[in-house]
């Protein structure tokens, strides 16, 4: 790192190499005006509010696209300077229809920020007031090009940042618009809709619809937090008004864990489903019917004592939602196994735990969860298997995250799916099995690489290649229906990758075969991966906080007691719902042959509709508590708002009926 | 001493300027001991007369208030801005971009209210403009005083510097498009 000394204001600062003059600038705390720069994306110099006078040049220069070098010397703030600023604001006012009265970002506007600055009090150009169009097709997003500058933030951070590469300039010249694809309109383009050009859009040409005219910044609380929606496990900054939210960012958004989803960012801002506001009781006439807490847990205390005091009674099945937090899960935990005594607990996504674990045991003996790689080698990666997932659904930040290494690095994608996905149109390879068929193109995938001697030695190949010693190559693949070439071109891209992984998701987990999930890991052990023995894999988990209630073994490790309810003489259930919505009818089966249900929900929802009783549960954004993302890191959450009156904490209320249980 | 002579007029607009400059409260008091309002919505005397200071509040939107604008114009020593309407069109300039027949039909005869509807006609009133302008493309305008309205603070702080023979500029904290 070689240092360089400037002057700039007639200072002496120091910077390093490959700096440009902004980066010293912004360090050396001079403010220089900025519109189209954004910490993190490529400086492309669109605004010209950055424009410094260097000795030397001819004429005044974009300080963000300046290389800075030894002993240049700077004028950031001369009166032509100034002038030429003010000039700029003038004409990008007169340039479209900027009038702030009635424009969503006025209050949260950069452009209107240096005009204030500037003290622009009037424009001494004549408005051009071009017709131009409104895109509100998106679920999410509205573009109004009537308020576009045309900074290029959104489409830069479209390419470099999401990777989805949907928004680029169309036209040329004043007719120049942000389009999305061949412009298309934005909701029937390739737009993931992850929000993240609304974030950095400067004005109000990018906004999203459920945050609009809710309130400005300077009105809200910004509060730190956690999103609990996938296993992603995003850090979230939410803007929170009169206990409504009005707005979720990303704190960084250049960061790796940076960007959030349509998902983070706008689902939360929609109250989608009823909620259950207090306890309820099925009442004589089979109906729900509000009570007090006390009446509720009396209720559940009479039947539970009853059903404890004489074991051969029945017993009480306990099955959590993975969407709750940490702490209520250990509560509900504590709660089955000291207080009821019973060992009948699981997890909804109980069946995807047993798969992915006793598919990690067969590929290695005593591996557990933490034998999975962490979501940030994805971005590093140079070859990627994606396996029977679409993670733009489950995962959308994992999509982005392969679109990323896709466009950033290069990296060949190869898609093992039967179903197209968005994915499809950009996959180096796709191999398409029929339904039923994964197992055995993942075999042969691994049985091509060891044929071809493409296989580094390890000590894994040997246990590898015989696991897949029945395999023919050129049988599989007519069996499966796979281009041979096809096929062996993956082999080869695999093999030969320093940065494999292999990504699976609920295509290949609803096949409950854990040698599949074996097989998998043999390929990414195989597969030219630098820490031998070592697979890079990671598995898409169902909900955002599997991974915790998994790794404090709430998941039921050898059966689903749904499958044994007469076995065991189930006759009653406790389900902590927390968030989730329920209407998984295999479940609801189960559950309506019992003779007692107390669901514990945040919503009404088919699974409250089968209960005795119905107990209230807080709002992700009503509970504070932590989440484990689905690659092992523990994040704690805020509490956003303030729940309802007579809704407590999911861990009180279970703390409640132990301690009545208990006398 | 004489007191100064100002005349106000309001062009295309909502008044919002005018009760945002009542909203001075109890100075309006002592500036009364300073000033003598003419020919002004507010006193409803509907001629001008040679000013010191015109004050005006809206756009341009039609030929009466380009007359009025400039007839303003030429009464007046001084011509003040009042709003976002004077300095750069404000919500008035919605409608330019759109055709002047295209706004007139939905107005008077598409709206959903409307039964039978016409298109009123000169003389009977003025008729509009192609586009709606800031006063700055009609006629010289000395200071500006944005905002939609300017707060009250902004107002009395522009007439004071006027009143103390500055030109005002309002500072960036004052500064305000909404």
């Amino acid at each position: 790192m070689n240092e360089i000394t400037l002057t700039i204001n007639d200072k002496q600062v120091k910077g390093k190499q490959g700096d440009t003059v902004l980066d010293i600038c912004q360090a050396n705390g001079i403010d220089v005006p900025t519109l189209c720069h954004f910490k993190g994306l490529t400086d492309v110099g669109a605004c010209r509010m950055c424009l410094v006078e260097i000795e030397k040049e001819r004429k005044p220069v974009p300080a963000c696209t300046y290389p800075a070098r030894d002993g240049l010397v700077i004028q950031t703030h001369t009166e032509k300077l100034e002038k030429c600023r003010r000039l700029i604001l003038e004409l990008l006012f007169a340039e479209r229809n900027h009038l702030c009265a009635y424009c969503v970002a006025s209050g949260d506007c950069e452009l209107q920020n240096l005009a204030y600055q500037y003290q622009m009090d009037n424009v001494r150009y004549h408005y051009s007031c071009p017709p131009l169009p409104v895109d509100s097709v998106n679920n999410y997003l509205v573009i109004d090009h009537n308020r576009c500058i045309l900074c290029g933030r959104c489409i830069r951070t479209c390419n470099e940042i999401a990777g989805v590469q949907a928004l680029d300039f169309g036209h040329r010249g004043w007719k120049t618009l942000v389009c999305a694809d061949l412009n298309q309109p934005l909701g029937e383009s390739s737009c993931i809709s992850c929000g993240a050009c609304a974030q950095v859009c400067p004005t109000g040409a990018i906004y999203a619809k459920p945050s609009a005219y809710k309130g400005r910044p300077v009105e809200c609380t910004k509060v730190h937090s956690v999103c609990s929606l996938c296993g992603v496990g995003c850090e979230i900054d939410a803007l929170v008004k009169d206990n409504r939210l009005v707005r979720i960012d990303s704190p960084e958004l250049a960061n790796d864990r940076g960007l959030l989803c349509h998902k983070g960012r706008f689902e939360q801002l929609y109250d989608r489903h009823n909620r259950v506001t207090g306890p309820m009781v099925l009442n004589s006439q089979g109906e729900l019917e509000a009570c007090s807490l006390d009446e509720a847990l009396n209720k559940i205390n009479k039947k539970f004592s009853e059903l404890k005091s004489h074991p051969g009674n029945g017993s009480i099945a306990g099955l959590a939602s993975s969407q709750a937090c940490n702490e209520s899960l250990e509560a509900f935990r504590k709660f089955m196994a000291d207080t009821l005594g019973s060992q009948l607990v699981d997890t909804l996504d109980g069946d995807e735990y047993r798969v992915i674990t006793q598919g990690i045991t067969k590929f290695q003996d005593g591996a557990k969860l933490s034998i999975e790689t962490s979501l940030e080698e994805i971005l590093k990666a140079d070859t990627i298997l994606l396996a029977g997932a679409n993670p733009l659904e489950s995962h959308p930040v994992v999509g982005s995250y392969i679109f990323r290494a896709v466009t950033k690095n290069g990296a060949n994608l190869i898609l093992v799916d039967p179903l197209r996905n968005a994915f499809s149109s950009r996959t180096s390879v796709w191999l398409k099995p029929p339904e039923g068929k994964e197992e055995l193109t993942i075999n042969a995938l691994t049985k091509a690489i060891i044929d071809k001697d493409f296989a580094k030695d390890s000590i894994e190949l040997k246990r590898i290649a015989s696991s897949v010693k029945g395999i023919n190559v050129i049988q599989a693949t007519e069996e499966a229906g796979i281009n041979t070439d096809a096929l062996y071109r993956a082999a080869e891209m695999l093999a030969k990758s320093q940065h494999g992984i292999i990504i699976y998701g609920k295509g290949i987990l609803r096949y409950r075969n854990p040698e599949l999930i074996m097989s998998l890991l043999n390929l990414a052990a195989i597969a030219g991966s630098q820490d031998r023995g070592k697979p890079r894999t990671i598995s898409l988990k169902p909900k955002g906080n599997s991974r915790g209630a998994w790794d404090m073994g709430l998941a039921n490790s050898q059966n689903s007691i749904l499958n044994s309810i007469t076995k065991n003489n189930v006759k009653a259930a406790y389900l902590l719902l927390a968030d989730d919505y329920v209407d998984e009818p295999r479940l609801l089966d189960s559950l309506k042959r019992m003779e007692f249900v107390v669901v514990q929900a945040s919503y009404l929802s088919p699974a409250t509709s089968i209960a005795n009783v119905v107990l209230p549960s807080p709002t992700w954004a009503e509970r504070e508590g932590s989440y484990t993302t689905l690659d092992g890191t523990v994040k704690s959450a805020s509490r956003l708002l303030q729940p309802p009156g007579g809704v407590k904490q999911d861990w009180e209320i279970i703390h409640k009926i132990s301690k009545a249980l208990k006398e | 001493m004489a007191k100064i002579k100002i005349a106000t007029a309001w062009l295309e607009c909502c008044s919002g300027c005018h009760m945002s400059f009542l909203d001075i409260d109890e100075a309006i008091i002592d500036l009364s001991k300073l000033v003598e309002f003419t020919r002004s919505p507010i006193t409803d005397i509907k001629k001008f007369s040679p000013v010191d200071v015109g004050i005006v509040e809206g756009s341009v939107g039609n030929t009466e208030e380009e007359e009025t604008l400039k007839d303003l114009r030429a009464n007046c020593k001084i011509l003040m801005a009042w709003g976002d309407c004077a300095c750069f069109g404000g919500v008035c300039a919605m409608r330019n971009t759109f055709d002047k027949e295209e706004v007139l039909k939905r107005c008077y005869i598409e709206t959903e209210s409307t039964y039978k509807g016409k298109i009123p006609c000169p003389p009977g009133v003025p008729a509009l403009l192609e586009q709606v302008k800031p006063v700055n493309q009609v006629v010289k305008v000395d200071c500006y005083v944005p905002g939609c309205p300017p707060e009250a603070k902004a107002i009395q702080y522009a007439l004071t510097e006027l009143l103390a023979g500055r030109i005002p500029v309002l500072s960036s904290e004052m500064m305000r498009f909404d």
